[in-house]
């Protein structure tokens, strides 16, 4: 049995569909339209019958209107799939809007099962509703439901009348479909006659104490979270708590813990491989694997701990207030207060925020925004910065929180960059977001989500990071006649032949070894590799406490082994946190730009700011530090003066292109 | 003295926590007139405006708040 | 002798780790580190709706 989900954005669709189905998701392909479909099967003790049902989660849509592309998908779905049942999230606060879209798809032809979700509300708001009465008018079931769990979540009610109205006739108490639909003011009328059925219907069925339309306690909150003065220093101090948590206190403190089981498992294993086994084997085996996943699976406590942090911070709605702050900002910007979003979640993983940017109506807005996220450090980069804050700076919180006003600098600047070469400098877009109400953050459903991450971390290392970590093992074990390169002649590895190339690339930047620029390089397989590759190339297997190395000696051991200086330490770091990110980031970005031209001037914008902040740290470090300029630093400045110089000039001709333009429409 | 009531004012320039009827939504965005229409943001709908937060405006239709720019708040005739 | 164990050791290692990922990568998950793998092109891939 089919059924489809719909109805309005926020009415807490992705929780009922993830309450009923448990996740269990499929993928296919919506016909002609590169969204891709979510499918999931309901969870069997939610309902009686024999035959799976399948739930298809359709976007949020506020109307069935044909001038809009992702409403179409609504009904081309139910043209083509012919589902059994739609039901229809409605949020319970919000009657005389969502209804609207509900007498539309009454007219489909399908039964409908409205879902009145958020139930628990309406006592709060001081909202009566007559169920029955609702039922009746509509001509549909009504159940209440509260997606978010709990005992009287009606989610088996739900089903039992979605499985009890399969195959019924579906009338409409509005027929709108009957009308002329040939243009926009026919349409419009015919609309306002619906929107005046609905009225009529939620007049009677309800009743409020207290009138919606006027300041609420909500409304309080929003005047201190969104002021215009307070709201920003808020907003960097919630930010700040978070990182700080994650970074700084839980996360290493739980760190500690599991890395001291790391490293025993790496003693024990060592022990278990008697001497008579080949060194080689035994390095692929112990600081190719064990070492290098070890070194990674240490943050993993850290990681967890963000990712919380940031659910809870999502699932509360304050989100929504962040961008209303932000949106004054970036509106100097070129961008609208909405493009935070995706960067906010970026601070967990790049993917899924490149994928928030969906919501921006505006595409250029939304290109930009693609390009521009993935410079908020991600999770990935994590370990990357850990591992240098602690090594060359002591654990210095500084590093880690420079980072992120460096990720925000850039946004900045390449947000103007762009919309200057655009030539889109004067327009202007429109900027309208809903505001959910504020709500308690299910704790629940945070750990949830960590614990995914987490399951998926460890996937991600055991898999790609292992592999990784193995293969550079292994290139580094041997030269290109296939015999075990000596100690001291590491240089003549099949790993150091590779990378070397790069590495003169690198010299300007202060790290011109063979050794980083592989490292640099396995970071586009998984920003991880990063860490995991310097681990196995310089045989370190702990990162998070390096005074306590069993194995190399403290912490300015490392340094040295590497090789780098401060300011060459913080270009490598600032290198590899800047470049563009990993294969699968970008994968998510070329999905979403949907145009190879941006697609390669983004990645040119990336590696370009990459290699020019590098540049900048360590010429000006090695300066400051030694009063006298780096390694390479002609050559480098040749190149960085190279890209600047294009950039202004491709800036000066947006600029002309602005200016046509603006005569064009006076 | 009267306030006359055809010299109508955007919603950019109200007072606050009032309800107000829509009178016309003025803007050469279709797609946006579309929009809005689909929120119950149409002439005869009736609108209040709840509060001006960093720039923007907080309005209240139809039972549901929404923060749209100043740009868009001139936009909505009372 | 021993050096035969180990050797298989790390074969069987790099074996699960490259099948676990064609595994991944045929059901369509686009990036394995996900939690979302599977369905991370859909509409949105927070746990709340934003649009």
């Amino acid at each position: 049995m089919k059924v489809a989900l719909t109805g309005n954005p926020n009415s807490g669709k992705t929780t009922l569909f993830n309450a009923i189905t448990g996740r269990v998701e499929r993928v296919g392909n919506w016909p002609g339209v590169t969204i891709e479909k979510k499918e999931g099967v309901v969870k069997q003790r939610l309902h009686q019958e024999k035959n799976e049902i399948i739930v298809v989660d359709l976007p949020g849509a506020y109307s069935m209107s044909p001038f809009t592309s992702e409403e179409s998908i609504t009904s081309d779905f139910v043209k083509n799939e012919k589902p059994d049942v739609i039901i229809n999230i409605v949020d319970a606060a919000n009657l005389r809007r969502s209804l609207f879209f509900t007498t539309q798809l009454l007219e489909l032809g399908i039964p409908v099962v409205v879902a009145l979700n958020k139930s628990d509300l309406l006592k709060k708001k001081g909202i009566v509703l007559n169920v029955e009465l609702l039922a009746k008018r509509l001509g549909c079931p009504v159940v209440k439901t509260i997606a978010t769990g709990g005992s009287n979540s009606g989610l088996k009610e739900l089903m039992a009348a979605v499985v009890g109205a399969k195959g019924r006739q579906q009338t409409a108490p509005f027929n709108g479909a009957g009308m002329q639909l040939t243009d926009q003011e026919a349409e419009r009328a015919v609309d306002k006659k619906r929107f005046a059925f609905v009225d009529k219907i939620v007049d009677e069925v309800e009743e409020k104490k207290i009138s919606s339309n006027g300041q609420t306690k909500q409304d309080a909150v929003d005047k201190i979270l969104a002021h215009p003065w307070l709201g920003l220093p808020i907003f960097a101090l919630v930010m700040w708590t978070v990182f700080s948590i994650s970074q700084t206190h839980l996360g290493p403190f739980l760190a500690d813990v599991f890395v001291g089981w790391i490293d025993s498992f790496y003693v024990w294993a060592e022990g278990l491989l008697a001497a008579g086994v080949s060194p080689v084997l035994r390095a692929i085996l112990l600081d190719g694997i064990i070492g290098g996943v070890g070194a990674v699976v240490g943050f993993l406590p850290l990681i967890m701990v963000l990712f919380f942090l940031l659910a809870l911070l999502e699932d509360c709605g304050y989100m929504t207030r962040v961008a209303v702050v932000m949106d004054r900002f970036f509106k100097r910007i070129g961008l609208s207060g909405k493009s935070i979003i995706p960067m906010i979640i970026g601070t967990g993983c790049a993917i899924p925020g490149v994928m928030a940017a969906r919501t921006i109506k505006n595409e250029r807005q939304r290109r930009t925004t693609v390009m521009l996220t993935p410079f908020m450090p991600c999770g990935a980069k994590l370990p990357v910065i850990a591992l240098f804050s602690g090594v060359f700076f002591n654990h210095a919180a500084w590093v880690g929180t420079l980072m992120y006003f460096v990720g925000i600098a850039i946004i900045v600047i390449g947000a103007l960059i762009v919309v200057r070469i655009t030539g889109e400098k004067n327009v202007r877009s429109v900027f309208i977001l809903e505001l959910p109400d504020y709500k308690f953050p299910s704790i629940k459903r945070a750990a949830v989500s960590m614990f995914a991450k987490a399951k998926a971390f460890i996937i991600k290392a055991g898999t790609i990071i292992l592999l990784c970590n193995a293969v550079v093992q292994i290139m580094q074990t041997f030269n290109w006649q296939f015999q075990v390169v000596a100690e001291g002649a590491e240089h003549t590895s099949i790993l150091a032949g590779i990378a070397s190339p790069f590495a003169l690339l690198l010299i300007p930047l202060g790290f011109g070894t063979w050794q980083l620029a592989a490292a640099a390089i396995t970071g586009f397989i998984a920003k991880e590799n990063v860490v995991g590759t310097l681990a196995v190339v310089y045989s370190i297997t702990n990162f998070i406490d390096v005074e306590e190395f069993a194995l190399v000696g403290g912490a300015t051991t490392v340094a040295e082994v590497m090789g780098l200086t401060s300011a060459a330490a913080l270009a490598y770091l600032m290198f590899n946190l800047f470049t563009p990110p990993c294969f699968a980031a970008i994968g998510a970005m070329n999905a979403e730009m949907e145009n190879k031209k941006w697609l390669a001037s983004a990645l040119l914008f990336q590696l370009s700011t990459g290699y020019v902040m590098a540049f900048i740290t360590y010429q000006s470090g090695t300066f400051l530090t030694t009063g006298a300029p780096g390694t390479g630093f002609l050559p480098g400045l040749i190149v960085v003066a190279a890209i600047i110089g294009t950039m202004a000039y491709l800036v000066r001709k947006g600029n002309q292109k602005a200016a046509k333009k603006l005569v064009l429409t006076v | 003295m009267k306030r006359n009531e055809k010299a109508a004012a955007s919603l950019a320039e109200v007072q606050l926590n009032r309800e107000y009827v829509i009178h016309e939504v003025r803007t050469n965005d279709e797609e946006l007139k579309n929009f809005l229409f689909t929120l119950g943001c149409y002439e005869g709908e009736k609108v209040t405006l709840l509060s001006v937060l960093s720039g923007n405006y907080i309005i209240s239709v139809k039972d549901a708040r929404y923060c749209v720019d100043k740009e868009l708040a001139e936009a909505i005739i009372v | 002798m021993e050096n035969l164990i180990v050797t298989l050791i790390i074969v069987v290692i790099v074996a699960a780790a490259a099948g676990k990922i064609i595994v991944e990568k045929r059901k369509g998950a686009k990036c394995i580190g996900c939690p979302h793998g599977q369905a991370c092109s859909s509409t949105d891939c927070s746990s709340s709706d934003f649009s």
